[in-house]
């Protein structure tokens, strides 16, 4: 019975229900709010959940890609300069900056395709030094850094919701739907789930694993444009706090649904979470920095281990079951007994 | 001359097999003594028993070490009477130095606090290697970066470390199956050189050379019974393959196959790897299987004609295109469908279901109007599992689910599905129950009446005779002979095989 509730596939859910029990209870109208509704939707969601796609395209074809967070400051940066100095048009800086993002994707890819650079090595290297050319070229923080106009391209709202979120949610459609409708999708999750194999059947896996690091960056890059229209400041190391959070919601919603890395899962986690901090936040009124990070790794502890832990199961039953099959030789050069070799 | 090992009456059944059946051996102090026997013979049944990696059955069992009483299957027990092993994975960190590895095993010694002595420790891996001739080797280098031969022999060195406290027997588990020539001869001087100082050593192989450049006395099996033990002296090459094999044979011809149509596959002059210089025809319809003990180029031939492994030189053409060197999307397009062995690491993605899996190679035909067609990929999914009769429990199941030999099966009509004109077939039963393993004949038999021209590399000779129009035999990365017709017999391909590895450096 508690097996049919599947809690290892859909604990974000039950969380998230959970949530809205307890703090409609204890908090009532100011929970279940529209203004509350509209922060938690936004708020935290909107930078931790550009970076989560970010992170999870090239996470498909097993590649990590940890520069993500200087990618978003890049962009930022980038944006802010150009579109200050007003030598350019709005939209020619914001592409200007996601360019120079999907360049940083590029050389990260080169290190991983082709000198075989360990994809978190590389990209922890490319983090740095996309960190050094941000402080390199701009100065610290610059307040009121965007023009009206050019925030509005984003922070304009539209049935009260700002544009920016229908941007991500188109993002997000587009990943979801290269990662489950298309060839490629498939291709990137044959590459990350064995890369030999994968070569051997012919996909072309470095491209998929250089392309989707193009990709990651430019993705991350776009959190740093939403960030300019929502904000209106800049700060230069703003991206990389929110790294983390995003690699959470990556592998907690990875844990939902299909049992790998995936769009919804992810933004699952990402709202069943937020929804949960919001309720603290409105519980402990004072002091209340602390909440996200322990909840986002308490939970992301707890769902991980409810997966795996269904994972080892079913590994110990599959195994029960082959130890029943007469042993297997192991390697060619093995002449441990074949079956047919050895009845007379 | 005293015992150094003896054991008598062991026995192991495995579930539905006999793997030996009252095997009695006995290896005397000072001697090299060499175990020989095809594959599935026994012999790594018998060592791995020894190493206590499996129970011997409870039948009357004896052993000694030294003359005093051992419990066999109980690997502690066996060290602590001083025998010594060398598998042939060499079982060594191949990021750690020869100094480390070599502690990994005998342990530090330590000073104070902890410190370990490194001076010393070094000075010990110098002084183990010199024993073995090596005086010029770097036990700072990480072992992966040293030659095979000195790779081999740091494991040598581990496991004589302290043989002055009583180590007794040093078994070497085919030391040279990976081994380049030129490394199989220093590899030799190193055994020549322990013999000399009076180490006792058992030496497994299927190399016959080796047996009678190295061995004082050599103990055969066949289909787990011990067939004689017999002072090397009094054998020559033929007896002793005749003892392995269990027919004596006239000499053999090599003959040509009397071409039957046009060949669809051409191999001129292929080489790379461990193969070197192959020429190769095979029609429409042909099965040609490939036979060769470990290390003649067998298991490299398939890959480097499916354009897996890059290519030194030689070219492939199949039916008028020529074939890419380490291009597989282009093989593929060109009509080659590829089954490799070892099929958890290049054949199937785990973390996938039947479904991915199966049409993994061209995912794309079903990409219809924008997306994918998950009902035609379904539908052509559930119609290969009920023509390859794949047991499992629907087209969503994770592919580790499934048994090997279902597994195997979904990675055959991965490639039927492409409708290939060229089938590699790479062990293409290794691992797998006779049931399914008669049904994956049937599958190469039909693919063949198609007039798919197929080639088949096994080390399971049964196999080959019983799917071949032609078996091309190699050894030391050539071809020695080619067998058609009757000539094609589990016992001569046998013989061949072992016989012309002859000079194997």
């Amino acid at each position: 019975m508690i097996s049919r509730l599947r809690f290892d596939k859909y604990s974000a859910l039950y969380l998230w229900a959970l949530f809205m029990i307890v703090f409609t209870i204890t908090q009532g109208s100011v929970f279940l709010s529209w203004t509350s509704f509209k922060l938690v939707l936004i708020d935290p969601a909107v930078f931790t959940g550009c970076l989560a796609l970010a992170f999870l395209v090239p996470l498909a074809t097993g590649t990590f890609d940890l520069s993500i967070g200087a990618n978003m400051s890049m962009a930022l940066v980038i944006s802010a300069t150009l579109s200050s100095e007003g030598t350019m048009p709005d939209i020619a800086s914001m592409f200007v900056a996601l360019f120079a993002c999907g360049v940083a994707g590029f050389i990260s890819g080169f290190f991983v395709v082709r000198l075989r650079v360990n994809s978190f090595i590389a990209t922890l290297g490319m983090s740095q030094v996309i960190t050094a050319f941000v402080l390199k070229t701009s100065s610290q923080s610059i307040n009121d850094a965007f023009t009206d106009s050019y925030r509005n391209i984003g922070r304009h709202e539209v049935f009260g919701i700002p544009l920016f979120m229908y941007y991500l949610a188109i993002l997000a459609i587009i990943v979801w739907y290269v990662f489950e409708h298309t060839p490629v999708g498939r291709h990137m999750f044959a590459t990350g789930g064995n890369p030999e194999a994968a070569r051997l059947a012919g996909l072309r896996t470095d491209r998929l694993i250089w392309g989707s690091l193009i990709a990651s960056g430019m993705i991350a890059g776009f959190a740093g444009i939403i960030y300019g229209w929502k904000v209106g400041n800049y700060a230069q190391t703003v991206g990389p706090g929110y790294l983390f959070p995003a690699i959470a919601a990556v592998f907690f919603g990875a844990s939902q649904l299909k049992g790998r890395p995936n769009v919804w899962g992810t933004f699952i986690a990402l709202y069943a979470l937020a929804w949960g901090i919001k309720g603290l936040q409105l519980t402990f009124t004072s002091n209340v920095r602390w909440i996200e990070p322990l909840f986002q790794g308490v939970s992301l502890l707890a769902a991980v281990s409810l997966a795996s832990h269904q994972g080892v199961v079913k590994a110990r039953k599959s195994q029960e079951a082959a130890a029943e099959e007469p042993p297997e030789p192991e390697a060619t050069i093995d002449d441990s007994p074949a079956p047919a070799e050895i009845v007379p | 001359m005293p015992d150094v090992l003896r054991i008598e009456h062991l026995s192991k059944t495995f579930p539905g097999q006999v793997a030996l059946s009252d095997v009695s051996v006995d290896v005397a102090a000072g001697e090299v003594h060499a175990l020989v026997g095809q594959n599935g013979s026994g012999k790594s049944t018998l060592i791995k028993i020894l190493a206590g990696y499996h129970q011997p059955d409870d039948d009357g069992v004896e052993a000694w070490v030294d003359e005093k009483a051992i419990t066999l299957g109980d690997g502690q027990e066996a060290t602590d009477a001083g025998v010594r092993f060398v598998h042939q994975d060499l079982g060594l960190v191949g990021t750690l130095n020869s100094v480390e590895n070599i502690a990994l095993t005998a342990g530090y010694t330590t000073g104070f606090g902890g410190r370990i002595h490194w001076r010393q420790e070094a000075q010990r891996t110098r002084d183990a290697l010199s024993i073995l001739g090596l005086d010029d080797i770097d036990v700072k280098a990480p072992v992966d970066s040293l030659p095979q031969s000195h790779r081999t022999s740091v494991a040598i060195a581990r496991a004589l470390v302290g043989w002055e406290d009583g180590a007794s027997l040093l078994i070497l588990d085919e030391p040279t199956a990976t081994l380049p020539g030129e490394d199989v001869e220093r590899l030799f001087e190193v055994i020549h050189r322990l013999r000399a100082r009076g180490v006792s050593i058992l030496y497994v192989s299927h190399h016959l050379d080796e047996v009678f450049e190295l061995a004082d006395r050599v103990t055969v099996l066949r289909d787990g019974r011990k067939i004689a033990t017999v002072p090397v002296g009094e054998l020559d090459h033929d007896r002793l393959v005749e003892l392995i094999v269990g027919h004596s044979l006239e000499a053999t011809n090599a003959s040509d196959a009397g071409a039957a149509s046009a060949p669809l596959l051409t191999v001129r002059g292929l080489t790379g790897d461990t193969v070197h210089g192959i020429n190769l025809d095979v029609s429409p319809g042909e099965i040609v299987g490939i036979a060769g003990i470990t290390g003649s180029g067998r298991e490299d031939v398939l890959g480097l004609i499916a354009g897996q492994i890059p290519r030194d030189s030689g070219d492939v053409i199949l039916d008028g295109t020529s074939i890419v060197s380490h291009q597989p999307r282009q093989a593929i397009d060109a009509g080659v469908a590829f089954v490799p062995a070892e099929r958890s690491i290049r054949g199937t993605v785990g973390s996938m279901n039947v479904r991915e899996n199966l049409s993994l190679c061209d995912v794309s035909r079903f990409f219809r109007g924008g997306r994918m067609s998950r009902k035609a990929e379904i539908g052509e999914t559930k119609e290969w599992i009920e023509r390859l009769s794949i047991k499992t429990s629907g087209t969503e199941a994770p592919i580790i689910s499934l048994s090997g030999g279902n597994q195997q099966k979904v990675m055959f009509g991965k490639a039927l599905r492409l409708t290939p004109k060229l089938l590699l077939l790479d062990e293409p039963t290794q691992g797998i129950d006779i049931g399914a393993k008669d049904q994956i004949h049937r599958l190469v038999d039909t693919a063949s009446s198609e007039g798919v021209a197929i080639v088949v590399a096994s080390t399971d000779t049964d196999e080959l005779v019983r799917l071949c129009h032609r078996v091309v035999v190699m050894a030391n990365g050539h071809v020695t002979a080619t067998l058609t017709g009757g000539q094609i017999q589990t016992e001569r391909i046998e013989h061949i095989q072992l016989a012309s590895s002859r000079g194997a450096s």
